[in-house]
């Protein structure tokens, strides 16, 4: 058998697997009373088990099948749990890991390291008695009966088909084990539910005893059954469901959004023709194109949750190395954003959390004499916002000390002599310059500098933004807004001079009248008013050192990021579009206003507009 | 004689018109109950073969009936007589341990293939 093929299978739910006994490890050490955490754990680590040892993986399966023997000795009662233990596990699950990404670069998984941990674990499994440690690496244990498939659909029409469901569910568990339902049980409450459902089932009846039981629940118009293949790495794949590469994905989202911009491109070189036979059908191909790539992106949304999933463990070891007591509460709101964006954020967000443990959060008996809590509260958070995710850091730490930071800005000459507060958008500017940092002593933990410069840098160059609100003694907020996908963005264009520049419409709030608004102050003091509010005001072609249009009706758009408006004035608008954007690294001397750039229906280049950077 | 049959629903109307359906095709209407604490204790007294059952009901409904009756015995056949828009309840029915439904308005044939499949 060619195992080649099944590596990135491999690889793909031993990390799902991995990232679960994190979870279940703290949440074990939080409650080490519970009999849940163990029982997930040693099924996590017997899978992955079984599936480095089909793999020729040696050392991942040893590791594995150690932790195993542990965990079943403290499963059966033969060992106590104790602290020692746990962190056993955790060394086990982080020696796994290494073993398992070691087998993703397709490097040779060397035994190096992992010969003190299994004996480690070996003793502390023998604790009482080491006949009980359950039999070596075997291949998954014979199994009775077959794996049947089984999909069904309700006679249309008929009233309460979830019910009708149900009903055949509950016959069919009397012949064997039903798992991986399709959809999940709680859909067959629903008064939408269409009457086609699916399950597994492990039975040793034969298929038309099954179909006879399903049929018994009455009113069943189908019933197709196949034999499951046995392969345990399709064990865990979710049914009606194939795992594609991410590259391969990335190269149609790419496709997708070079057929988008074809086709405005053809949709404007029509605009000019008769309606006619042509026309409607590339208008149709249009929206297909557009179907398509929404198709396209939809299948590369990822839940938020496989982003907020890795913190759990990553604040308990910070914690435990810097010797504070942290609560991490997420909220992931259910939302997905494009698996390229989520991957880009993973950085930024582990500098944040570490800030706020390091920085932030402080030591239990300093919380306890400023009448807080002993335990810190970290909070992490998604939300949407039109096209964007907003994902919020905040802790309950001792905030940001505005008078050192603006001291040492004074004396770097980073803001001017004369300046006695700082806002919270003047403290993140100080802040996200290169290199600036405040920590009294340079942890191992945060490093050099508090790396709100590089958050801010990935953030804009992700088109998203970084907001900063901090109050002393109550806590700091760090909320980064980004687009939901990468692929494609819904801008509108504008003129100045010669040249046309994309603006997202996610930071668009309106577009005014420039000439006829009523306006104050000169220069760079120039306010705008827009419905009663006052609003800084940017002359793009002052900004791009360009001549300034005489035309008597220019518009200002105003931006809006968060809190923070600018109205910038244009020469003209140019219509709205879909662009694709493209990765865009800036030459040296860029002015810091553009944040990519495109090519347009036309087949024209134009610079993207950094809202976050002008507003 | 024809299997004997429990009536429970809190309505006059409902209980007549499935006793009528249920005589006519030579089932024997044995008891009615008009609430689930009724239905529970006519069950123990009767022993019926089958038991239809209204959902909501004074006193105790349909659902604590059934989980009760079955309670006593795990092999009690237990139609459960619903309204439409109900299914979440009849899917709590079900896993109760409800062995089939009929949805209201009544046809005498879907009740009459129900009661077929139950005592199947």
């Amino acid at each position: 058998m060619d195992l080649a093929k099944y590596a990135a299978l491999f690889v793909a739910e031993s990390r799902a697997h991995l990232r679960s006994c994190n979870q279940l490890l703290i949440a074990w050490e939080q409650a080490p009373a519970a009999a849940e955490p163990v029982g997930g754990l040693f099924r996590a680590v017997h899978s992955i088990k079984g599936m480095a040892a089909t793999m020729g993986y040696v050392q991942v399966s040893d590791v594995a099948h150690h932790a195993e023997s542990l965990l079943d000795a403290i499963r059966g009662g033969r060992v106590t749990v104790r602290p020692e233990h746990l962190d056993l596990l955790f060394r086990a699950v982080d020696a796994l890991e290494d073993g398992v990404e070691a087998a993703a670069t397709g490097k040779a998984v060397t035994d190096a390291g992992s010969g003190a941990l299994v004996r480690a674990l070996e003793v502390a499994a023998s604790g009482i008695t080491a006949k009980s440690a359950p039999a070596p690496v075997a291949p998954a244990e014979p199994v009775a009966g077959a794996l049947l498939d089984v999909a069904v659909v309700v006679r249309p029409g008929t009233p309460l088909r979830g019910a009708r469901a149900s009903l055949a569910l509950r016959r069919v568990d009397a012949l064997g084990t039903v798992s991986r339902v399709t959809p999940a049980t709680p859909e067959f409450e629903r008064d939408g539910f269409d009457g086609r459902f699916a399950f597994r089932l492990r039975t040793g009846a034969a298929p038309r005893e099954v179909d006879a039981a399903v049929r018994a629940a009455g009113d069943i118009a189908t019933v197709a059954i196949d034999i499951a293949s046995e392969q345990p790495s399709l064990e865990t794949a979710a049914f009606r469901q194939v795992r594609v590469d991410v590259e391969r994905l990335d190269a149609m989202t790419k496709l997708a959004g070079e057929l988008v911009v074809s086709r405005n491109r053809l949709l404007d070189v029509l605009a000019a023709q008769p309606d006619g036979e042509l026309r409607r059908t590339v208008e149709t191909l249009g929206r297909q194109v557009g179907e398509m790539q929404a198709e396209v992106l939809a299948a590369r949304m990822t839940p938020v949750s496989e982003l907020f999933d890795r913190f759990p463990r990553v604040v308990r070891d910070l914690a435990r190395d810097l010797g504070k007591r942290v609560r991490l509460e997420t909220e992931d709101g259910n939302i997905e954003v494009d698996r390229a964006v989520l991957e880009e954020l993973g950085d930024p967000l582990v500098h944040l959390v570490r800030n706020a443990i390091d920085h932030g959060i402080e030591p239990a008996a300093a919380r306890e004499a400023a009448g807080k809590p002993a335990e810190g509260r970290l909070r992490l958070l998604a939300a949407r916002e039109k096209n964007s995710v907003v994902i919020q850091v905040l802790d309950d730490g001792r905030g940001i000390d505005r008078a050192r930071v603006l001291r040492q800005a004074r004396a770097a000459g980073v803001v001017d002599e004369s300046l006695e507060t700082l806002g919270d958008d003047q403290l993140l500017k100080v802040l996200s310059r290169s290199g600036f940092s405040t920590a009294t002593a340079v942890s191992g933990v945060s490093g050099r500098g508090v790396g709100v410069d590089v958050v801010v840098t990935r953030l804009r160059a992700l088109g998203g933004s970084v907001e900063l609100s901090s109050r002393p003694g109550e806590g700091t907020t760090f909320a980064l807004r980004v687009p939901l996908t990468l692929a494609i963005v819904s801008a509108l264009l504008v003129r100045v001079g010669d040249e046309r520049y994309a603006v997202p419409l996610a930071y668009v709030a309106e577009v005014v009248d420039y000439e006829g608004g009523a306006r104050t102050g000169l220069g760079t003091a120039e306010v705008l008013l827009v419905r009663g509010a006052r609003v800084p005001t940017l002359h793009l072609a002052r900004l791009f050192a360009v001549p300034e249009a005489r035309a008597h009706r220019r518009p200002a758009v105003v931006l809006q990021v968060g809190e923070r408006r600018a109205a910038v004035v244009v020469d003209a608008l140019e219509g709205q579009q879909d662009i694709v954007v493209e990765p865009f690294v800036a030459p040296v001397g860029t002015p810091p206003w553009f944040g990519g750039a495109t090519i347009l229906a036309d087949g024209q280049p134009a610079l993207i507009l950094d809202a976050a950077a002008l507003a | 004689m024809g299997h004997t049959v429990l009536v429970c629903d809190d309505a006059i109307f409902m209980r007549t018109m499935i006793t009528d359906i249920l005589n006519q095709a030579g089932y024997d209407i044995v008891g009615e109950a008009e609430s689930g604490t009724q239905a529970v204790q006519r069950y123990r007294d009767l022993k019926p073969d089958l038991v239809t059952m209204d959902i909501v009901m004074p006193d105790m409904g349909g659902i604590e009936a059934v989980r009760e009756i079955v309670k006593h015995d795990p092999d009690a056949k237990i139609l459960m007589c619903s309204a439409m828009g109900q299914q979440a309840l009849v899917v709590e029915a079900i896993q109760a341990g409800a062995k089939d439904f009929v949805v209201k308005p009544f046809q005498p044939s879907r009740v009459l293939e129900a009661v077929q499949r139950v005592l199947g």
